[in-house]
């Protein structure tokens, strides 16, 4: 007997004020991991063990976790680390649960979207208990930073005293659906780190400046200031895109700090550059350097995903090709603003306190990063929870921006007409 | 703990009010020979009547006229939210979670003016049993346990403390479960999933138009209790599904009476346990562990196939009615009459039902667990760790039957 709970077809957690089970897959290429989360109070009533017994817990969860195939062929169940800790659900007062981590592997040939998953770990014994299964990552099937979806639950048909194996049945899943997830994903995460924009932009601001004796001064041509800018954007490009590539495919796993702290400090350079130039004319070379860090950052994401070779090579593709698009985009909004603002007297004001803004954002994120949390970086992270915003406001400067310009060209040309002799009297 | 007195509380009140009024009314009712019905529309809340809710009429009739009696002294809107189908859906909107109106249908009774809530306390009153900790009497305590919750709540350990351990109020401050709403809280306060407690936070409606000669259901409850008693043709058909539970077990109200809501309960399951002897005992041992009732809400029809423990049918004429004894706390939900009735059905079913548990029998650790299922009746008393108060325990208990859950109305 099966209870066949389709994806989206499932019903919401029971009503019970004791804890249930959660069990959330990571669907991989070839094999599926289960994290469990699992109330120790009834753990230990259902398997009499101690949860110091890593050991006999570990064969215990084995022997109660059996997925089989559709035709009731065996998968293997390894059971990997075991940990404790606290927590809480809604109506449940706090409790401590044991979290693990099992991989389940299909026989060779075997289905690893449809499957019987035969799991009675607890149900076997506290005939109360339930237990909620969800997918949490389906690269296949596109679904990667989503939330996770239920499949179904597990409990006792207490008309049979039995515990039924639950049906997964997963939705088609295609390298297409994959690819176009991660694209996607790359494009939500720059627009979300508000901080490797911040970069960019803040090293972009002076170049349609003219540096002379350690100032900014006059305005150099529209022609080579989008030059200089297409040189910075492209530059800071195969920077992350390099650090990006070979810290993924190398599985190089930096601490996170460090790198993050750089990038604080590279937003921090970048906004001191835009109030005195440091580094004139230097910019695309800055850009690429500082670009290969913020490159390692966006493998993290990557490496959390713990895809396979081929996946992480498409991958890595789709979700860099994610990061350049809404990086154009974002460029391409914010140069007609670049250009103009240069030439205005409003300029010199804006440029300075944009400067001074960013460095403000840069220090309290260096601080945060090197354990200091402080409001001024959770005020700058939460600029990248408002995207619409954020670009609501760049597609208005751009608008604004080409309408002046088309303005005083258009004011020339007039008074081009009106300096022309009469003709006719 | 049998010999704890049980002095006048709140609800205590209102129902001897209630029975004054009942009284006097009395002779009024019969002059004004008032038809049952009547309540007009209009959108303004009317004045309580001033008379005997049931009209001196006893059984079914009288509960219809109370019920009557409440819904004319509502507006329109409240009642549209109060009068609902009888359908499988309503029925079974009931839960034992704090989740306020967010998993139930009817009226909020928070949102009730006094004489609202006088008119609506009337109903139960004539619905249900009038000993003293059960029926009317024990559901008042049910609710004054939750008013002991969210005061729990909104203190943060500031409540009365409960009498078997003084120590109890959950001392670590993150032990926030869901956060005590204020007893008079806004219509909303039950919304949203989380719910709270507070005996404003208790929900009646009537599924199917109250009448002494059709089909409907008087279904009230909020957390820890579900009231479901179904009337046909004048007649209760059934008094099932009914979830009584109780956190904290044993307190001191603000006039400083101890109250232990589900005492009868308790008492009764611990005289029957305790009377079985090693051998009865090995032969009641469940195999399974259980952190909860098994056929709590949603579990509607899905009893268990096969009957487990010992049969009561091997036991003494004396442990018998120890059975029956256990069995009556429960019943009486019901009117008197209907109780006496159902309680002589069990009996005839003795031989056929079984006593199991799981645990200990003591009571009183987490885990323990009795059952009683015959071929009608189908009850569950657990202990389950405390919730609010972290190092107590409490009691969930269901009392379901096998052909008269929701007075047989539906099939699951």
């Amino acid at each position: 007997m099966s209870a066949t709970l389709l994806l989206f077809g499932a019903s919401p957690a029971s009503a019970h004020p004791m804890p249930h089970s959660v069990v959330l897959l990571d669907v991989h290429e070839t094999s599926v991991t289960a994290q469990l989360e699992i109330p120790l109070g009834d753990l230990a009533t259902a398997s009499g063990i101690d949860v110091s017994q890593q050991d006999a817990l570990r064969s215990y969860l084995t022997a109660h976790i059996r997925p089989v195939t559709t035709t009731g062929e065996a998968w293997t169940v390894s059971v990997g680390d075991l940990s404790v800790t606290a927590t809480e659900q809604s109506s449940t007062g706090p409790y401590q649960e044991l979290l693990a981590s099992a991989t389940l592997t299909p026989p060779p040939g075997g289905d690893l979207r449809h499957f019987l998953f035969r799991y009675d770990v607890v149900v076997h014994q506290v005939v109360t208990h339930t237990v909620l299964v969800s997918v949490r990552q389906d690269w296949a099937a596109g679904q990667v930073d989503a939330d996770a979806v239920q499949v179904g639950t597990i409990e006792i048909d207490t008309r049979t005293m039995t515990v039924p194996a639950l049906t997964v049945n997963l939705r088609g899943g295609s390298t297409w659906s994959g690819f176009v997830a991660m694209v996607r994903l790359g494009g939500n995460h720059i627009l979300a780190g508000t901080d490797h924009l911040l970069f960019l932009l803040i090293l972009l601001l002076p170049a349609p400046l003219l540096a002379a004796r350690g100032r900014w001064r006059s305005t150099v041509g529209a022609r080579t200031a989008v030059t200089r800018i297409g040189r910075t954007t492209l530059a800071f490009t195969v920077g992350h895109s390099v650090a990006l590539a070979v810290s993924a495919l190398t599985h190089l796993r930096f601490p996170a700090w460090p790198v993050e702290a750089f990038i604080a400090a590279s937003i921090l350079v970048g906004a001191i550059h835009a109030v005195r130039p440091l580094f004139p004319g230097r910019e695309a070379l800055v850009a690429g350097v500082f670009g290969l860090g913020h490159g390692m950052a966006f493998s993290f994401t990557l490496a959390e995903m713990q895809l396979s070779t081929g996946r992480l090579a498409l991958s890595l593709l789709g979700f860099n090709l994610g990061i350049e698009l809404v990086q154009v985009l974002l460029v391409a909004l914010a140069l007609p603003a670049l250009i103009v603002l240069a030439r205005l007297p409003i300029g010199r004001p804006f440029r300075l306190t944009a400067a001074t803004v960013t460095g403000l954002a840069a220090t309290g994120w260096l601080a945060a990063r090197l354990g200091l949390a402080n409001p001024l970086a959770s005020a700058a992270d939460s600029v990248g929870e408002h995207p619409t915003p954020m670009l609501l406001t760049l597609t208005a400067t751009a608008l604004a921006a080409t309408a002046w310009t088309a303005r005083t060209r258009f004011r020339a040309r007039a008074d081009r007409v009106r300096q022309r002799p009469p003709t006719a009297a | 703990m049998n010999s704890v007195k049980v002095a006048p509380r709140r609800w205590r009140g209102v129902a001897l009010a209630a029975t004054a009024v009942i009284l006097l009314g009395a002779g009024i009712a019969t002059a004004n020979a008032a038809t049952v019905g009547g309540n007009a529309g209009g959108n303004k809340p009317k004045a309580a009547a001033v008379k005997d809710p049931t009209r001196g009429a006893k059984g079914v009739a009288g509960l219809v006229n109370a019920a009557n009696a409440f819904l004319d002294t509502l507006t329109d809107d409240q009642k549209a939210s109060v009068l609902l189908d009888f359908t499988s859906d309503n029925a079974t909107a009931w839960s034992n979670l704090p989740c306020g109106s967010s998993c139930r249908v009817g009226i909020q009774l928070s949102t009730l003016t006094d004489d609202q809530l006088t008119a609506a306390k009337a109903v139960l009153t004539a619905a249900t049993g009038t000993g003293t900790g059960s029926g009317f009497d024990q559901i008042s305590d049910i609710l004054a346990a939750d008013d002991n919750l969210a005061a729990q709540g909104s203190t943060g350990g500031g409540g009365a403390p409960p009498s078997s351990d003084a120590s109890a109020p959950a001392a670590d401050p993150s032990a926030s479960a869901p956060a005590g709403t204020p007893p008079s809280g806004d219509p909303g306060a039950g919304g949203g999933g989380g719910g709270g407690y507070g005996s404003g936070l208790y929900l009646l409606a009537f599924l199917g138009t109250p009448s002494a000669t059709g089909t409907w259901q008087l279904h009230f409850g909020g957390h820890h209790l579900a009231v479901n008693l179904t009337y046909k043709k004048g007649k209760v058909a059934g008094t099932t599904p009914f979830f009584i539970g109780v956190e904290p077990t044993s307190f001191i109200d603000d006039d400083g009476n101890t109250v232990q809501a589900l005492a009868k309960q308790k008492d009764a399951i611990s005289a029957l346990v305790a009377s079985l002897s090693t051998k009865q005992l090995t032969s009641a041992k469940l195999t399974e562990s259980f952190s909860d009732v098994l056929l709590g809400p949603d579990k509607d029809g899905q009893f268990p196939a096969t009957k487990e423990g010992v049969s009561v049918k091997a036991l003494s004429p004396k442990q018998k009615k120890l059975v029956l004894d256990a069995i009556r706390p429960w019943v009486s939900i019901a009117d008197d009459a209907t109780a006496q009735q159902l309680l002589k059905t069990y009996e005839s079913q003795l031989d056929k039902t079984f006593i199991g548990y799981s645990g200990t029998t003591a009571l009183d650790t987490q885990g323990d667990y009795v059952r009683i299922d015959g071929p009608g009746v189908w009850i569950e008393f657990v202990c389950q760790n405390g919730v609010v108060y972290n190092n107590q325990i409490h009691f969930h208990t269901v009392y379901r039957d096998h052909t008269r859950d929701y007075g047989g109305e539906f099939s699951f």
